[in-house]
């Protein structure tokens, strides 16, 4: 006989209320900022979603280490270029944004599920944020990476690590000018273009076109004038990019040394002020997409 | 264009059907709700918050299953609905907890571990349902959330907006061009069409149990019908069907006397009952000529 008001009945919770605790904005913010990360690392999602990003890393970070390698077999005789290797990484710092912006931000378009981010504790002001955030950090980390292992495979292949470490104290500000600044450029234009459509494709074909273009106008400005008038050599991003890392680092060339480049700050203000436009333009378009 | 055209009208708690044919404004009146549109002119409240001036408080209170698709494909279902929990400020743990019961309040188990790209489209909108009850909002707003579903689909989706509705105590706004599927859920409806209000009504009392039996029989309907006249009872022949007039209040025990003497009629004539159940007014018969 088991009793009417038994222990053992199984009773269907069905729905719950949820008393917990909230955290609201802060912890929504928090949210899309991981899920962008990782989705832009491919964690968390099918093998073909890792390829371009880890492609990337172990291609960018190869030539250093081989540098490194080297430098250390000549005994510091052969000196580490950090620029002539960070400028031939620059188009796979290209790939890699005009790949995995889209990943994030035309993807929520694509499926539709900015509704329902919208309509919780995120505004278009904050999504806007978030995702730029997490482009932002992975760009970072990946244009960082490699500056990083030359700058302490410097320190550790030389024959006197104390001395040369005291020495490279200097260096250690271009490396994260360098870096800081990059990622500010890439993710500026890269989030901003990918948020204009809800086709992948089209997002990293205008990203990887945008570099192109802003080339070509470079050149036909510098035809145009005669000679390469400074202001139009700017508009070439991946050069003045070259250029600015040529300085940093105090490797110029000879041809620079003939007709010196503009002060290193002007590069400087041009790579900042094109962040902050890429950023200011994600903003602007996150308010008029369509829900 | 204007989708909206001088609507004005308040929803009570409870279970509101929204109406009309396809293009008569119902999402577009869902997404001023929402805040997700900002209307041109008017104003609409939330639980007493204005959508325009303080969206911020509705966030939390409102759970919104769209009309479309908004599922990452290859996300997991726990995993989209967790990070979407996230969103809306609740931490992670408990957000993860929350997941996994709303999820099995819908009726996911063992699936929702799998990508949501394989789903069929009535896991689809169980996904879709579960993501607006994750927050536990006070509010659910769902915009025809029985679309592309079968007829049992449907079934199981209206049964489950109803245990959410009327167990739970959340208010439930559910949009649909059909009027016919709304009437067996709903407590009120909202009838639009080309923008503008055509009726808002309570249906509590209208479509509850009328005064009247619905009896058929198999056999000879003349007779049976004769028989009950002749004991006392006012009969309305409709068809093949015979409807019994029940005085205004009718308890139990009067109740269970009228089944007793269509019983003994049944016998006397030699008829074979088929049904009797008490009849139910139809949303139609409310609406007609409004349509």
């Amino acid at each position: 006989m088991v009793p009417p008001d038994s222990e053992t009945t199984i009773h269907d919770l069905g729905y719950r209320r949820y008393d917990g605790e909230r955290i609201g904005a802060r912890g929504a913010l928090r949210a899309l900022y991981w899920q962008g990360v990782r989705a832009l690392c491919g964690v968390g999602r099918p093998a073909k979603a890792k390829a371009v990003p880890v492609f990337v890393v172990v291609v960018t970070m190869l030539p250093a280490l081989a540098a490194v390698v080297v430098s250390g077999k000549s005994g510091g005789v052969i000196p580490i270029r950090y620029a002539n290797i960070f400028t031939s990484q620059l188009l796979l710092f290209v790939l890699f944004v005009a790949a995995q912006a889209p990943e994030i931000l035309s993807r929520d378009q694509q499926h539709r599920v900015l509704p329902l981010m919208l309509t919780r504790e995120l505004t278009h002001g904050r999504y806007a944020l978030a995702r730029w955030g997490a482009l932002y950090s992975v760009m970072f980390v990946v244009c960082l990476a490699p500056l990083l292992l030359l700058y302490f495979g410097e320190i550790g292949v030389a024959t006197d690590p104390a001395t040369t470490f005291a020495k490279m104290g200097k260096k250690i500000g271009p490396v994260l000018m360098q870096a800081l600044l990059t990622a500010g450029v890439f993710t500026g234009l890269g989030s901003a273009l990918a948020a204009f459509t809800a086709r992948r494709a089209y997002a990293t074909a205008s990203i990887f076109g945008v570099f192109i273009v802003l080339k070509a106008v470079s050149v036909g400005l510098g035809d145009l004038s005669g000679s390469q008038g400074q202001a139009g050599e700017l508009l070439d991003l991946l050069g003045s990019l070259r250029t600015m890392a040529l300085i940093l680092f105090d490797e110029k060339t000879r041809a620079m040394e003939l007709t010196p480049p503009a002060s290193v700050w002007v590069y400087v203000a041009t790579m900042l002020v094109t962040s902050v436009i890429g950023a200011l333009m994600l903003r602007w378009r996150i308010r008029r997409v369509a829900t | 264009m204007s989708a909206l055209d001088s609507l004005s009208l308040s929803i009570e708690p409870g279970i509101t059907g929204l109406v009309g044919a396809n293009g008569a404004g119902k999402s577009t009146l869902v997404k001023i709700l929402l805040g997700l549109v900002e209307p041109s002119s008017g104003s609409a409240q939330v639980m007493g918050h204005d959508v325009v001036r303080e969206r911020s408080a509705i966030r939390a209170l409102v759970g919104y299953m769209p009309e479309h698709d908004c599922l990452l494909p290859d996300m997991s279902a726990a995993e989209f609905v967790s990070f979407l929990a996230r969103c809306s400020g609740i931490p992670p743990a408990a957000a993860r907890e929350r997941a996994a019961e709303v999820l099995r309040h819908v009726g996911l188990f063992e699936e929702r571990y799998r990508p949501m790209g394989g789903y069929s489209t009535g896991m689809a909108q169980r996904v879709k349902l579960a993501q607006a009850l994750v927050h536990d909002p006070r509010v659910l707003i769902l915009d025809e959330p029985t679309n592309g579903l079968d007829p049992a689909g449907r079934d199981e989706m209206l049964s489950l907006i109803q245990r959410t509705g009327r167990e739970f105590g959340i208010s439930v706004l559910v949009s649909s061009h059909l009027l016919g599927e709304l009437e067996r859920i709903c407590e009120g409806v909202v009838l639009i069409e080309g923008g503008r209000l055509l009726r808002s009504e309570r249906l509590g009392a209208l479509t509850g149990e009328t005064g009247t039996l619905l009896v058929e029989v198999d056999g000879d309907i003349d007779a049976f019908c004769a028989a009950l006249t002749a004991s006392g009872l006012t009969v309305v022949r409709d068809r093949e069907r015979v409807l019994v007039e029940l005085a205004e209040t009718t308890g139990e025990s009067r109740l269970r006397e009228m089944y007793d003497r269509l019983r003994d009629a049944a016998v006397s004539c030699n008829v074979g009952l088929l049904r009797i159940e008490r009849r139910r007014a139809h949303l139609e018969d409310l609406f007609t000529g409004a349509l």
